[in-house]
């Protein structure tokens, strides 16, 4: 049995008898259950690509006796881990190996999603309808009556009817391959054996995802000797899990992954960088005298769809171009259309300090309610532009500020395109505020917008 | 009653527990109850009459112990003697001291590659992020979505698919940071993009990670809480990343950048720092830094992550490897938890950053990370503006807490105000690393707001300039 390890180093140092004895009660499903996990990897020759993972549970100590690479994992959490695992080195052979109190209640969330993805994994499940670990609690695969120390007279409905793991699992639409099997006799167990071992083929061969469930003993916890808690298996559980295959697609190797790049000119072009272009960097601009501060705060507001985000990062990106730092802020409503959208932008000679723009050197108000709440915000010498289309009758803005009322839609909408109102702005602002240079913002805008000009919309 | 030739079944007596699932696997009654008690384990063991036996050899099958019953020609290697000056689950002996960058034997190393001179990029925070994360080398990122993070895992999504990585996202936070301890175990950079909510979620996975020692670069884009809270920026998750990371002795590199181009390069660092320490990084942004656009420039360089010695990879080279939190016996713990102490305490030593501006004369220094710390160093200019004497100091590491070079500040400053969008999370590790260090420090005056509120510039200028009454 070359899948065991020789020596258990990891059972308390492998000190004593544990060197070679297994830390399981006597007659424990769990000890035939590794017996056929071990002879499927020998059988397979698997013994170099398996990664066996072990929550918690009684067979949290798997990694004590098979001699494969281990990964001992958070209750619940093995079909996530076995995930990171198979998709981190699709060549391995990743099996997940859960009791029930993992597999079917705290894990449920990971054992459906993870079937679900259809990855090829192999989740083997051991369902002996009673938590052992812990010492005998109700299991969400315990029978209708059963008593355990938490259903002290019995289980009733109350707290939930067994859960049947496999009938779930194969309603699913990624699994390829399910099956129920059963320990209690050596037609079973030779059935167990080559249950598991078609499952890790399938894993092997990239046909998909395959679940075993085996129905096993906890003679402890049931208070049965072994032959009993067989019998117990075969006669009480067998009826509620039955046995056989419940799901197996005829599936073509279909599992295949290439090798992750790490080409510089994938990574990069990917990531949106661009060569470095001696002529145009820097085009060296010099911070104009006659604005007010060596950092410049604009806000741009309105509703979803305006533009104000765009504008902003074109402006961010212009003055970016210019040799300048530039930052830009997002702030949306709760809705994902239609509701208020403002953005922040700072344009600065040598650093933005503060990104926010709460008392903006310029305002582009694209509506009314945005230049009702941000006009007050402007300081004296300020800026206020806004759409003298859609807002016809401003009332109450603050003295002393520069008021430019710009029919921004009616200008996009003769140009064919009433999109465009952002672009529109931008240029206004630009006249207004003389900050970039005007061949700066044209060449961002053609940069940015490459590939998308469309003639205008016909008249 | 022919007898094959065929091997035979061979009982070992001291690993038989005596529960009879052999006998009624045998088809030809060769195997009895025993009769006596087996000095070695006070356990019965069955006994084996093999005169009828034909090898058909059910009653291994059925044998729950590995070496209970085994075939007569297959005799396992004796069991070495005890070894007493080699302890297998003692990580420090085996794998040596890993505060340092050093490599072992079977490491593959990472390898750097030249990056052309490029034109700086105009990201926001969560892209910049996702880009450094691409350029450390990372393929593999696991994520659920959670406003205001939720873009670095979408560019990640569009991108990683054309490197052949993997981007999943997972049925919750738990399983995404269950992913991480798989891909990370298997000695994979991997990350993660979340908020507040979510980065609660993942708490028990990076308990798990640590006690594990996996790698994993957490970004978390803190919003306001507690509870739902709302999407806007909050920095009430340093008390989570510096003291709470989940159950147990747990510690992490917190790491608090301030623009989009430090997404870009504390994210590549959090990578190397995660494999260097075999410990997850928190990269802790706040809502507004997440969706900040600004001027990010591109490395020289980039990585091709190598495997390391002790990663879970599914190979021959790897095969003996374990990545596991357990440890059942309580001096196995205590060992593996100094274990822990000693890496900690090398992080504390060795990788505190900070940014100081102005601090050389500093009489008032302001202390505060992430987006605020640039509110305060506006606030700064402005009161150096006016003669006063300030300075900033910005912890890039909130864990370990920058101390040292606070102590070399602290004799000139008359006063410290903790600027900070949260309930003062930031003061209290700035307290605790003072007392610590058994350092009195000067009076501690704080600027706050909650709720997704961060400090504006003209409260930080107003707390730096008045010098008479204490803020509270």
């Amino acid at each position: 049995m070359s899948a065991f390890y020789d020596h258990f180093t990891r059972h308390s140092h492998g000190e004593g008898l544990k060197a070679r004895s297994t830390h399981y009660c006597p007659g424990c499903g769990h000890g035939v259950a590794h017996r056929d996990l071990a002879a499927a990897i020998d059988e397979l020759g698997i013994q170099d690509k398996t990664v066996l993972i072990s929550p918690v549970g009684c067979s949290v100590f798997a990694y004590y006796y098979f001699d494969v690479g281990n990964s001992q994992a958070a209750h619940g959490r093995a079909p996530a881990v076995a995930l990171g695992h198979k998709l981190a080195h699709p060549e391995a052979v990743v099996i997940s190996y859960q009791g029930d109190g993992d597999l079917a209640s705290i894990g449920l969330a990971e054992t459906i999603s993870i079937a679900q993805m259809g990855l090829p994994i192999t989740v083997i499940f051991i369902n002996n309808a009673i938590y052992g670990m812990t010492g005998g609690q109700l299991a969400p695969t315990s029978l209708m009556g059963q008593k355990t120390s938490t259903s002290p007279d019995g289980r009733i409905a109350a707290m939930g009817q067994p859960l049947k793991m496999a009938e779930l699992i194969a309603s699913l639409d990624g699994p390829v391959y399910v099956e129920r099997v059963a320990l209690f006799s050596s037609r079973e167990r030779v059935k167990a054996r080559k249950a598991i071992k078609k499952a890790i083929t399938n894993q092997i061969e990239g046909r998909g995802y395959s679940f075993i469930e085996i129905i096993s003993e906890c003679p402890t916890h049931l208070k049965m000797t072994p032959q009993e808690a067989e019998e117990w298996v075969k006669t009480k559980m067998q009826p509620v899990f039955p046995l056989g295959v419940k799901k197996d697609l005829t599936v073509e190797p279909w599992f295949k992954r290439g090798i992750p790049s790490f080409e510089p000119e994938a990574v990069l072009g990917l990531s949106g960088a661009e060569p470095l272009d001696e002529t145009t960097r820097r085009t060296a601009a010099v911070w104009p005298g006659h604005l007010p501060a060596r950092d410049i705060a604009i806000k741009l507001a309105g509703s979803g769809g305006d533009g104000a985000q765009t504008a902003a990062m074109l402006l961010t990106r212009a003055a970016i171009a210019a040799g300048f730092d530039a930052t830009a802020i997002p702030s949306y409503g709760p809705e994902s259309r239609g509701g208020t959208s403002y953005a922040d932008v700072h344009i600065a000679e040598q650093e933005v300090l503060n990104p926010a723009a709460s008392e903006p050197h310029a305002l582009v108000a694209f509506n009314a309610p945005s230049l009702a709440k941000f006009a007050p915000t402007v300081p004296e010498g300020g800026i206020i532009l806004y759409d003298c289309t859609v807002v016809t009758d401003p009332a109450g803005l603050p003295a002393n500020r520069r008021i430019l009322p710009i029919p921004l839609t009616r200008i996009a909408a003769d140009l064919g395109r009433p999109m465009v109102k952002n672009v529109v702005a931008l240029g206004a602002l630009h006249a207004a505020l003389g900050l970039l240079p005007e061949s700066g913002i044209v060449d961002t805008l053609r940069h940015v917008l490459r590939g998308q000009a469309r003639p205008a919309a016909p008249e | 009653m022919s007898v094959t030739t065929r091997p035979k079944p061979f009982l070992e007596p001291q690993y038989c527990k005596g529960c009879l699932r052999c006998i009624e696997a045998c088809p030809r009654d060769c195997i009895t109850p025993g009769t006596e008690i087996n000095a070695a384990t006070g356990l019965v063991p069955v006994e084996m009459h093999l005169d009828n036996c034909n090898g058909c050899l059910l009653c291994l099958q059925a044998c729950p112990e590995p070496y209970g019953i085994r075939l007569e020609t297959d005799p396992p290697p004796p069991i070495p003697a005890p070894n007493t000056d080699f302890v297998l689950e003692d990580p420090a002996k085996l794998f040596g001291e890993r505060c340092v960058a050093n490599f072992s034997e079977g490491d593959q190393p990472d390898d750097l590659i030249a990056l052309p001179a490029c034109q700086p990029l105009v990201l926001k925070g969560t892209y910049a992020s996702a880009i450094g994360a691409l350029l450390a080398g990372c393929r593999h990122v696991f994520g659920y979505p959670i406003t205001p993070s939720t873009e670095g895992a979408e560019l990640m999504a569009k991108i990683l698919p054309k490197l052949n990585g993997s981007f999943v996202q997972a049925v919750s936070e738990v399983a995404a940071v269950n992913m991480m301890y798989g891909a990370g175990g298997a000695g994979l950079p991997c990350m993660t993009f979340t908020s507040s909510p979510g980065f609660s979620l993942m708490l028990e996975g990076i308990s798990y990670m640590i006690g594990a020692e996996v790698p994993g670069v957490f970004v978390n884009i803190m919003r306001a809480g507690p509870g739902l809270g709302n999407i806007a920026p909050e920095q009430a998750d340093i008390k989570l990343a510096c003291r709470g990371l989940g159950h147990g002795n747990t510690r992490a590199i917190v790491l608090a950048p301030s623009t989009p181009q430090e997404m870009l390069d504390l994210t590549r660092e959090a990578f190397a720092l995660s494999f260097r320490y075999r410990n997850p990084v928190i990269i802790l942004g706040d809502g507004y830094l997440g969706q900040m656009t600004g001027m990010v420039k591109l490395p020289t360089n980039m990585t091709r992550p190598g495997l390391p010695a002790w990663a879970v990879w599914g190979d021959r080279a790897h095969r003996h490897n374990l990545i596991t939190s357990i440890a059942l016996a309580e001096a196995d713990l205590e060992k593996h938890n100094l274990h822990l102490n000693r890496k900690y305490a090398a992080i504390a030593a060795c990788e505190q950053r900070v940014e100081c501006h102005r601090c050389g004369d500093a009489e008032v220094l302001v202390i505060a990370c992430n987006t605020p710390a640039r509110m305060a160093k506006g606030a700064v200019e402005a009161a150096r503006a006016q003669g006063v004497k300030a300075g900033l100091f910005r912890p890039v590491t909130i864990w370990p807490f920058p101390i040292d070079t606070l102590e070399e500040i602290l004799p000139g400053v008359q006063r410290i105000i903790v600027v900070e969008a949260g309930p003062g999370q930031l003061e209290d590790e700035l307290r605790l690393a003072l007392s610590h260090a058994g350092i009195a420090p000067p009076p501690i005056e704080h600027v706050r707001r909650c709720g997704g509120i961060l400090p504006a510039q003209s409260a930080i200028f107003d707390g730096i300039m008045h010098t008479e009454e204490v803020l509270s």
